[in-house]
């Protein structure tokens, strides 16, 4: 067998620097995702170079090092799945350093108890990582500038720092040159807490147009994923995938089918401690295109667990049942909760129930993971978004301590909340640790829809009471859906007014900044789906479906009130009382969301007249969380062809206000991203559970935006110092509802159900 | 056993004759810029070219190739990332996660060996690859950069 060798293949692991090669017991990791960031990505070290590293390097606080070419290396701990997360977050330390960027390398990091909270998920990273990294940025240009002071001979005071110098008058000496001569002063976290950072009109580097690191090594074919890893030795591995994601047990394996397949080797059952797994069966093989045939000739006799006949209409059933329960659920703390006397008194009330199916992630890398025993570690080799909540699963999967277990991290081919669940990681580790051996195990599309956790199908039922002159006096929102933080990290749900836990990943967005008076917001775990399959974060979560109904609804309350769409909402921003917002995250609160609305409307030519059959709809939300709130307005344009009931987005106007915007072209890349996400669960993609599973599996029948379908994008951001705040899912939010109000108000009919299938609009057309 | 000539050179693998080009690339070749996502030839991530046309490599097995094809992945597209497409995807900072843009990065390519002009209709009927990050908006845009540019 012959080997190519392209001269741009990863250098072989002799030519690596240091750190880049692990050595394991009788294993040489070759491809880790380090080394795959040497040639040619950018990111990282630009080693590969001959180049030995320089013996001192100058560690001010955990987060990052200077050596003595004056190379700052900055520890990255969020994942890299297609936000450019460490450019965005090393612009905000070097800012604050007066780094060179030109000398700032990215280190995305492996697990390790001594970062903390891993995970990369909920638009949080430049949010949380923002003070932070500016403080430990800013910490490290002070002891810089005062090493370089004493080295001067001259006062702290009379120096400064730009572009990796301290400078006094017409001295200077460069940050290599201080690191090379020694500085002992570092910092504990709670120390770099009251260091204070620039003002906003010195910032040098956020806010500044720049070439994501990471893109480079994802034009050749260098960039390495997760389903690139690789180890001498390995054996590859492929599920049959059990009936039920819940409960199935094995009672036989019958693989004589499978024996006839060169390259196979065995099946073996995976006994699950940690209950993350059940009723799996993997079958091994020397390659992996082995592994899949064998697969689907073992045939295995399970004793299927619950949901094994659970339909879509069954969930959304249990849902419609648990909604009409009063005593059902939690309800949110918004203030005033008691809307009862505001519906008795109520001159007009509107009442309607908006329902959404089952959408998969569907993220072109399937789920995968390489696990290997290196001496008394297991190293795992995989993209994952949230290391905190799966190293605990292994630690009880494999019966080894957590501080044994190790996640070497890889870039992800597609997050969008899949990766926050590292299911897929147990199953492979239980293997290599039963094998004795390393072993990949990877997903087949099929396999990857099968175990998905989904975003769950929902019900949610809105009312609105208003007074005779149509005031709004009252709201109520009820929501009723699978509950992922409950299935996987119960130890994030808050209690509710009553004393009841609620998902926030299920609810939020239902508790808007809108000026409603006394306001209900409801959150109800749809226990059927829990119990049928593991519900899912999936891109912009709970306001992923909780603002498709708010906003469709707002849109109703305001035709049947009489007023316009975008003054109704407008009226109701007024940034009082609860909504006034409150420092350091919501500044300006209400008030800024009626500012993008008005910004959306004008830029989107709102009143406008336009051809027939075409319509504009307006939609906006909060974002995320009512604490991180990404103030956000979308104008659809629609234009619906009445015979065929096809609705095509024309043009999508979003404007976003943020806070302080750090990358700017990431921050639009992931607007643009996260719109046609929206976009696409409006109109094209969504499925429905079958005898327990999804019924969909394969993009044959699932059926995601593409390229015809993609609509013009209009996007803005509005100017801001604020804090910054999350992107990678708001503009997700408002999609949906934009369309369904636009194609109201092309048509005249109004769609409660996403995604709207052009048979559905031609119904409702009649 | 079969032979094949990948990035101009010629190669022999082991490999059963139904196996797909897609892992024998992958697994025997160790080129892994061409990637798997459905193994339907539906999402267009496990683009190559063979004959300077794209192929979706998970269902083209292995076995239908003579060996004298030239069969040319994404680390064989250019030396050093200089091919137009290349030059775009990079100037246009259109790579999110990245997974789809070697697929994608090759159709479009393809598409350019046939049609060197491309109109946004040419390139919806002829780039069906899928992004799930949601780079389309700017792909169209590097396709009519990448269509100015020289190698």
């Amino acid at each position: 067998m012959t080997r190519l060798k392209d001269p741009r293949a990863p250098k072989s692991p002799a030519m690596s620097r240091r750190g880049f090669l692990v050595s394991t017991a009788g294993t040489t990791v070759a491809f880790s995702f380090l080394a795959a960031c040497s040639p040619g990505s950018g990111e990282a070290e630009s080693d590969g170079e001959a180049t030995s590293a320089p013996d001192v390097t100058y560690e001010p606080i955990k987060w990052f090092t200077i050596d003595s070419a004056g190379i700052v290396t900055i520890n990255i701990i969020r994942a890299e799945m297609g936000q450019h997360v460490g450019t965005a977050l090393a612009r905000i330390l070097a800012d604050e350093l007066e780094a060179d960027w030109a000398d700032v390398r990215i280190n995305h990091v492996d697990s390790d108890p001594k970062w903390g909270l891993m995970v990369t998920g909920g638009s949080w990273s430049v949010w949380q990582t923002f003070p932070l990294y500016s403080q430990a940025g800013a910490a490290g240009r002070q002891a810089l500038i005062e090493a370089g002071a004493a080295k001067m001979g001259v006062a702290p005071g009379d120096c400064s720092a730009r572009a990796g110098e301290v400078i006094c008058g017409d001295q200077k000496v460069s940050y290599g040159e201080l690191v090379a001569g020694g500085i002992e002063k570092t910092f504990t976290e709670e120390e770099i807490g009251s260091i204070a950072i620039k003002p906003a009109s010195e910032r040098r580097l956020i806010g500044e147009p720049v070439q994501a690191r990471d893109i480079a090594g994802k034009v050749d074919g260098t960039a390495m994923f997760g389903i690139d890893a690789k180890v001498d030795g390995m054996v590859y591995a492929r599920p049959v995938m059990p009936p039920t994601r819940h409960g199935s047990k094995v009672n036989s394996i019958d693989d004589s089918a499978a024996t006839e397949i060169k390259g196979y080797r065995q099946a073996i059952a995976i006994d699950d401690p940690s209950g993350t797994t059940s009723g799996w069966v993997l079958a091994i093989a020397d390659t992996y295109p082995a592994a899949i045939k064998a697969a689907d000739a073992i045939k295995v006799d399970w004793t299927p667990g619950p949901g094994a006949d659970v339909s879509e209409e069954d969930i959304l059933d249990r849902a419609r049942t648990l909604i009409s329960d009063d005593s059902a659920g939690s309800i949110l703390d918004t203030g005033d909760v008691e809307t009862a006397a505001a519906f008795e008194a109520a001159a007009q009330t509107i009442d309607q129930t908006y329902t959404c199916n089952t959408v998969l992630h569907m993220q072109l890398e399937p789920v995968n993971a390489l696990a290997v025993m290196n001496g008394d570690t297991m190293e795992i080799h995989t993209g994952n978004q949230w290391q905190s909540l799966v190293l605990p699963w292994l630690s009880q999967a494999l019966d080894m301590p957590e501080e044994k277990i190790v996640l070497k991290t890889y870039r992800l081919g597609g997050g969008f909340g899949r990766r926050l669940n590292g299911d897929y990681a147990v199953p492979a580790a239980i293997a290599a640790k039963q094998l004795g051996k390393p072993v990949k195990m990877v997903l087949t599309r099929e396999d990857d829809s099968l175990l998905d956790s989904p975003r769950s199908p929902a019900v949610q039922r809105v009312r609105l009471a208003a007074d005779g002159e149509g005031k709004v006096t009252g709201m109520e929102q009820h929501v009723a859906a699978g509950w992922p933080t409950k299935a996987m990290a119960p130890f994030f749900m808050p209690n509710g007014v009553n004393g009841a836990p609620f998902d926030p990943f299920a609810i939020n967005g239902a508790n808007h900044w809108y000026a409603v008076g006394p306001h209900r917001v409801r959150a109800i775990e749809n226990t059927l789906a829990n119990e049928t399959f593991r519900p899912g974060w999936l891109r912009s979560v709970g306001p992923g479906f909780t603002n498709w109904a708010l906003e469709s609804f707002m849109d109703e309350a305001a035709h049947a009130l009489g007023k316009d769409p975008v003054e109704f909402r407008l009226s109701l921003l007024t940034g009082e009382g609860r909504n006034a917002g409150s420092a350091p995250n919501s500044v300006g609160g209400a008030r800024r969301q009626h500012e993008v609305v008005r910004r959306a409307a004008e830029k989107a030519g709102w009143g406008s007249e336009l051809p027939a059959d075409t319509g504009l709809g307006i939609a906006t939300s909060f974002g995320q969380e009512r604490d991180m709130p990404t103030w956000v307005a979308c104008v659809a344009r629609v234009k619906v062809d009445r015979d065929s009931g096809q609705v095509t987005a024309e043009k999508l106007t979003l404007v976003a206000d943020a806070g302080t915007v750090v990358d700017p072209d990431g921050a639009m890349a992931q607007m643009e991203g996260a719109s046609l996400w929206g976009l696409s669960m409006a109109l094209h993609e969504g499925t429905a559970f079958e005898k327990g599973r999804v019924k969909d599996v394969n993009l044959n029948t699932y059926s995601p935006l593409r390229f015809g379908q993609a609509p013009e994008l209009d996007i803005s951001f509005v100017d801001s110092t604020e804090v910054p705040v999350g992107l990678g899912e708001p503009a997700t939010t408002v999609v949906a509802p934009a369309i369904a109000n636009a194609i109201y108000d092309a048509v005249g009919v109004r769609l409660r159900h996403i995604p709207i299938r052009a048979d559905a609009v031609k119904a409702a057309l009649g | 056993m079969a032979e094949l000539k990948v990035n101009g050179k010629k190669v022999t693998v082991d490999a059963d004759e139904t196996t797909p080009l897609l892992w024998v690339l992958r697994e025997d070749l160790g080129l892994t810029g061409t990637k798997y996502g459905c193994g339907i030839a539906q999402c267009g991530t496990c683009t190559v070219h063979i004959d300077g046309q794209p192929v979706r490599s998970c269902t083209y097995p292995v076995g239908a190739l003579s060996g004298e094809e030239e069969i040319t992945t994404i680390e064989g597209l250019s030396e050093d990332g200089s091919h137009p497409v290349q030059q775009a995807w990079v100037e246009m900072d259109i790579p999110q996660c990245g997974y789809c843009q070697p697929g994608m990065i090759m159709a479009v390519a393809g598409l350019l060996n046939n049609t060197p002009d491309p109109t946004d209709e040419d390139i919806d009927q002829q780039v069906t690859n899928i992004c799930r990050c949601g780079t389309l908006a700017r792909v169209r845009k590097g396709i009519h950069l990448a269509k100015t540019k020289k190698a």
